[in-house]
């Protein structure tokens, strides 16, 4: 029975809020208390659901990709429903999860015109965030991908503040340019990478694909320029051709979403002007789909031309650090530092990728997860302050710690979280990316720059809690500001824990993380001209077939030696009605050593 | 002379034709022995009659596809296809009508008799196999479209819109006759199959005869089309119509004309240096996509910037018919020719994708664009049409609180316009983009996605105007039939279902492959 229901609890986890979502649509517009209760439930289910996946999920298992689903969808084009996470994905699902309940509670009083169609927007947009973070379905991601733009522009564009119009279409277009560009590039991925008839759109079809031809590409390209490489395949001379092109598409569209430096300018202005609940998930969840995108798709489908563009990448990452702290070192406007804090946390995650060390990049999954929370709580209780004073300049503040005591308090737990403070989740993350970049090829000077960020965040956060919580209260209208309420409690202490705990207990964490990593490297690494590059049983995806035969069912039938044990593994691990289901196909290869 | 044979399976692919033709017969007579004043039940009439006849052409769906009355017609999954969605779209704009024409007192019976031979037209013109035939019913259905322009006859916009129609269609007709006049006089033959044989032999003999012919039919199709830069007409014709008929033309005789482009240059293709078309229809789909873009964003009037769009959704389609003469992907160059068919020309490893993406998207743009016509249509109000701003972005400030229903329609419509998924525009944009890069035309698939962000600009302007800025004042009650909502909420429902479930209709396109069974 267990099994059943493994294969199904993604679909719960994705659609549970849009069933939520189309409850509300039909309760009436007055009833704010009841729709904001009853998409808080919804919220609080769809976390409960975001557990029992983790809970299911087998970091130690040899099956890369967990709880697949598939259905058939389009078959003309091998478009299927395609479903399933790894160690990354599960995690950021689990924040995804974690985090819905707290915006609904941020956002209580907060809004309170159009309340309905404001759940509604939250709902949909959880349910294509986590479409996002599960889908194993090139198109599939970039159709969830997609969606989640519409509900996000219109929660800063109807419930955001006075600029919100101007923000929300910036924040639009921005991020359709990138992604159209993708899709583009997608579509060339998907005709290079299959023979007509076998063609699909399946990550695992279009990875595999790629995969002989990549590493053609990549000892051709060990020669040296103008080698003469000999005969290659027709994959391969596309791959030569249009990959670098192909990859800067895609490079393009997550960076654009990260956001790296020189496009993160729509980040501040969108940030500034959402509403609480906004901020919170743009910074707590949506930005990680760029670090995401990079590290599924950008990197392991163009393996070499990663690794040419590897120093470009990390500069920019590097300028993105410091170009942020130094911004926010100049700003007067809170949730303005704020944003721009966060162009310079997610410089680290985009550094800790562009290592291609192991701890570089358990650090950066480390620090999406971090990010999410520590600016996500940032912003959950400046949103508290701000709802009360309604003022987002720092100089509107001051002397705050003798009011709002409490108050105080938390802001500087989630501060020192924020600044990497050792005992709290942030020193974790951005401790591994440090060590993991000075562990790579990358030269000396980057990893220094990068470590002037943390010296540089400590500077401007400190700075930022000293004018508003310290010194005298300046302003009389700040004397009668009221400490935290029951309800803010609720949404404020999740947060600490989650900060504390993912501060002194990473391992757990750490362990889901660890062979997405390993997988991520491998499949990065066959590009850098290694004696020993890893064998095509290691980086291969292994995904469940279609359940009939279909145009991506023959795309992924490619029986191998490598494919016993994991049938076993699968074994054991379902009952017999779901291998009864789905006849053996389920390979995966060896368990992969932990350490390069 | 000879009495053709003609047996039951001949009449069949006119069959849908002939009832709405019939449905439009029976329509004029009872408004001439009509005594009470109610004419709703006209528009169900319509209704009913797009919908058998469109029962008939999914019947004929599944039929092998086959030349019938001795080759002057065809009997294709296109054809079939194409008058199900003609039905589909007649049928909506019918029920868009009945609540329009109330509230201008303007119900009269030959409207909708209008609309239906209309109808009638297109899906005639879908299966014509023949350069005569084509004419006629080319014109059979422009000129039910002149009239139903000019239907409204208050105010000079109307008439100027129906005179301006009526004056280029004649020319572009003209111009199109012409050319095929030109083909006969080369080839000696007018049927497209006949001609696809015998042409090369002809451009080896009277090069320029072909030549002027192919380019004279070329302009007579890019007007019907509204392909940049023959366009000019399209912005006053559609604001000056009444917005149901907008609604049919941008969905039915676009998509009718479209079909009947393909159909004859597949055709002329073969023979003629395949990158002649290919520089052609490339050169075309630039100029109108980006063209139809960029004249789009500024535009207040929504009407306006509805029609410049539809320039730039041809201009989308125009990507695909170049995809099919696309040199890439055949061996050498060379083009393999398959059987007797009128694929002869087409280069057939994309000849598939470009027929399925090019009618999914046509289908996509039929319903999506009945949806935002519609609610325009539902809209604007009478006492506005002297003041000159009906169709003002103003107008539609403030939809959401005052009509949620017809607001989120209009911005599923915009969405799937500017091809965001989960909409039918994302899955038409997406089969025709993936045509073109399977034709390797990537940098005008690039040129094409970057335009439509341009679009997607003056499309979320509107979804701005609905959901964030406060209702005017002035914001009179809306007038509200329950036809309106019908046609409003199933179209979007289409948009969203089609979008996420394109399935059914996929794998019917799929067939197309089987033109002319073989």
């Amino acid at each position: 029975m267990i099994s059943t229901f493994d294969s199904r609890i993604l679909n719960v986890v994705i659609f549970l809020p849009l069933v939520f979502g189309l409850l509300i649509a039909f309760m009436p517009k007055g009833e704010k208390s009841q729709i904001r209760g009853l998409t808080f439930i919804g919220m609080l289910l769809s976390m409960g659901t975001t557990i029992w996946a983790w809970m299911r999920f087998d970091p130690k298992s040899l099956v890369e990709f967990q709880l697949e689903y598939r259905l058939k969808w389009i078959d003309e084009i091998g478009l299927s429903y395609h479903v399933g996470v790894d160690g990354l994905a599960m995690t950021l699902v689990l924040l995804t999860g974690i985090l819905a309940p707290l915006v609904v509670l941020a956002s209580w009083t907060y809004i309170d015109e159009r309340v309905k169609e404001f759940h509604i927007a939250l709902l949909v947009l959880q349910t294509a965030m986590l479409g996002a973070l599960c889908s194993m379905d090139t198109l599939l991601f970039y159709i969830f991908f997609e969606a989640m733009l519409i509900p996000m522009y219109l929660l800063i564009g109807v419930w955001g503040a006075e600029e919100r119009q101007m923000a929300a279409m910036k924040f639009f277009l921005y991020t359709l340019v990138g992604s159209l560009l993708m899709l583009v590039a997608l579509l060339s991925v998907y005709f290079i990478a299959n023979p007509a008839g076998a063609r699909s759109f399946d990550y695992a079809s279009i990875y595999n694909g790629l995969m002989a031809g990549n590493r053609e590409v990549a000892l051709c390209l060990a020669k040296g320029a103008g080698a003469d490489c000999g005969a290659m395949s027709a994959t391969a001379m596309a791959i030569m051709k249009y990959g670098p092109w192909m990859f800067a598409a895609f490079a393009l569209a997550f960076a654009i979403k990260v956001p790296m430096w020189p496009v993160h300018t729509w980040l501040p202005d969108a940030h500034v002007q959402a509403p609480v609940a906004g901020s919170m998930v743009l910074a707590g969840v949506m930005l990680k789909m760029g670090t995401y995108g990079f590290w599924r798709f950008a990197i392991p489908l163009f393996p070499n031309a990663a690794r040419g563009h590897q120093k470009f990448f990390a500069i920019l990452a590097v300028i993105g650090i410091v170009y942020g702290a130094l911004m926010c070192l100049a700003q007067k406007d809170i949730k303005k530092l704020i944003a721009y804090s966060s162009v310079s946390h997610l410089g680290y995650c985009m550094l800790g990728i562009m290592a291609f060390t192991a701890e570089g990049a358990t650090g950066s999954a480390y620090q999406m997860l971090n990010h999410g929370v520590s600016t996500g709580a940032l912003f959950l209780l400046f949103g508290m302050l701000y709802e009360r004073r309604h003022a987002r300049l720092m100089s509107e503040y001051g002397g705050l710690a003798k009011v709002m005591p409490v108050f105080t308090a938390f802001f500087m737990i989630v501060t020192f979280s924020s600044i990497a403070v050792p005992g709290t989740n942030g020193f974790v993350g951005e401790f591994l990316v440090l060590l993991g970049t000075f562990k790579s090829n990358l030269p000396m000077w980057i990893g220094v720059a990068a470590a002037t960020g943390v010296v540089l965040g400590a500077a401007y956060m400190l700075w930022m809690v000293q004018k508003v919580f310290f010194g005298p209260v300046t302003q009389q209208e700040n004397l009668g500001l009221s400490d935290l309420k029951p309800r803010e409690y609720a949404a404020a202490i999740p947060f600490l824990i989650l900060i504390v705990v993912m501060g002194l207990k990473p391992q757990p964490v750490l362990d889901v993380i660890n062979l997405s990593t390993t997988r991520f490297l491998a499949r990065a690494q066959f590009a850098n001209g290694d004696a020993n590059p890893p064998n095509d049983g290691k980086i291969k995806v292994w995904v469940r077939q279609l359940p009939v035969d279909g145009v991506a069912a023959a795309a992924l039938e490619q029986p191998t030696e490598q494919g016993t044990g994991r049938v076993e593994a699968l074994t054991i691990r379902n009952s017999a009605g779901a291998i009864k289901q789905f006849p053996a196909v389920m390979r995966q290869p060896q368990l992969m050593p932990l350490q390069q | 002379m000879q009495t053709p044979n003609f047996t039951m399976g001949d009449f069949m692919p006119v069959l849908p034709a002939a009832i709405l033709a019939v449905g439009a017969m029976v329509l004029m007579m009872s408004e001439v022995f009509l005594k009470s004043a109610s004419r709703t039940y006209q528009a169900v009439i319509t209704v009913l009659t797009a919908i058998v006849a469109g029962g008939f052409a999914l019947q004929n769906a599944f039929e092998p596809a086959r030349l019938v009355l001795q080759g002057y017609a065809v009997l294709d999954p296109f054809s079939s296809f194409m008058t199900v969605m003609v039905c589909l779209g007649c049928a909506l704009s019918g029920l868009l009508a009945a609540g329009f024409l109330k509230h201008r007192n303007a119900e009269r019976g030959e409207f909708y008799a209008l609309m239906l031979f209309a109808s009638a037209g297109m899906s005639l013109l879908a299966l014509s196999n023949e350069f005569i035939t084509l004419f006629i019913n080319l014109e059979i259905m422009s000129v039910a479209t002149y009239a139903l322009t000019a239907f409204l006859r208050r105010g000079p916009r109307s008439a100027e819109a129906g005179f301006k129609y009526f004056i280029l269609g004649a020319f572009s007709a003209a111009v199109l006759l012409y050319g095929a006049a030109l083909l006969y006089g080369a080839t000696g033959a007018t049927k497209l199959n006949e001609l696809a044989v015998l042409l090369p032999a002809a451009v080896a003999a009277t090069p320029g005869l072909v030549y002027a012919g192919f380019a004279l039919v070329l302009v007579g199709f890019a007007f019907k089309v509204a392909a940049v830069p023959f366009h000019m007409w399209t912005p006053d014709v559609y604001e000056g119509a009444p917005t149901p008929v907008t609604a049919l033309m941008g969905a039915g005789v676009k998509a009718a004309a479209f079909v009947a482009l393909i159909r004859v240059f597949v055709a002329l293709g073969h023979g003629i240096d395949h990158q002649i078309p290919f520089m052609v229809f490339s050169g075309l789909a630039l100029l109108t996509m980006v063209g139809g873009n960029l004249m789009a964003i500024p535009q207040r009037n929504v009407k306006r910037m509805l029609a410049y769009s539809s320039i730039a959704h041809a201009g989308y389609l125009l990507l695909g018919v170049a995809a099919l003469f696309s040199p890439a992907g055949s061996s050498n160059g060379e083009f393999t020719i398959m059987g007797s068919s009128p694929l002869l020309g087409a280069n057939p490893n994309v000849a598939n994708d470009v027929f399925k993406g090019v009618l999914f998207y046509l289908l996509g743009y039929t319903v999506t664009s009945i949806g935002a016509f519609g609610t325009l249509a539902a809209v604007e109000r009478r006492e506005d049409e002297s003041r000159g701003n009906t169709w003002d972005l103003e107008r539609l400030a403030g939809l959401a609180q005052r009509q949620p229903v017809w607001a989120v329609v209009m911005a599923v419509c915009m969405l799937s316009l500017g091809g965001i998924p989960p909409t039918v525009g994302f899955m038409g944009k997406l089969l025709i983009f993936s045509a073109a890069v399977n034709g390797g035309m990537l940098g005008l698939a690039i040129i094409g996605v970057i335009s439509s962000v341009a679009g997607a600009y003056y499309y979320l302007r509107v979804v701005v105007y609905m959901f964030m800025r406060p209702a005017p004042a002035d914001a009179g009650l809306p007038v509200r039939h329950w036809t309106t909502e019908l046609a409003l909420i199933s179209s979007a429902v289409a948009v969203v279902v089609f979008g996420i479930l394109p399935g059914p209709v996929a794998t019917w396109l799929s067939r197309l492959g089987m033109l002319f069974g073989n």
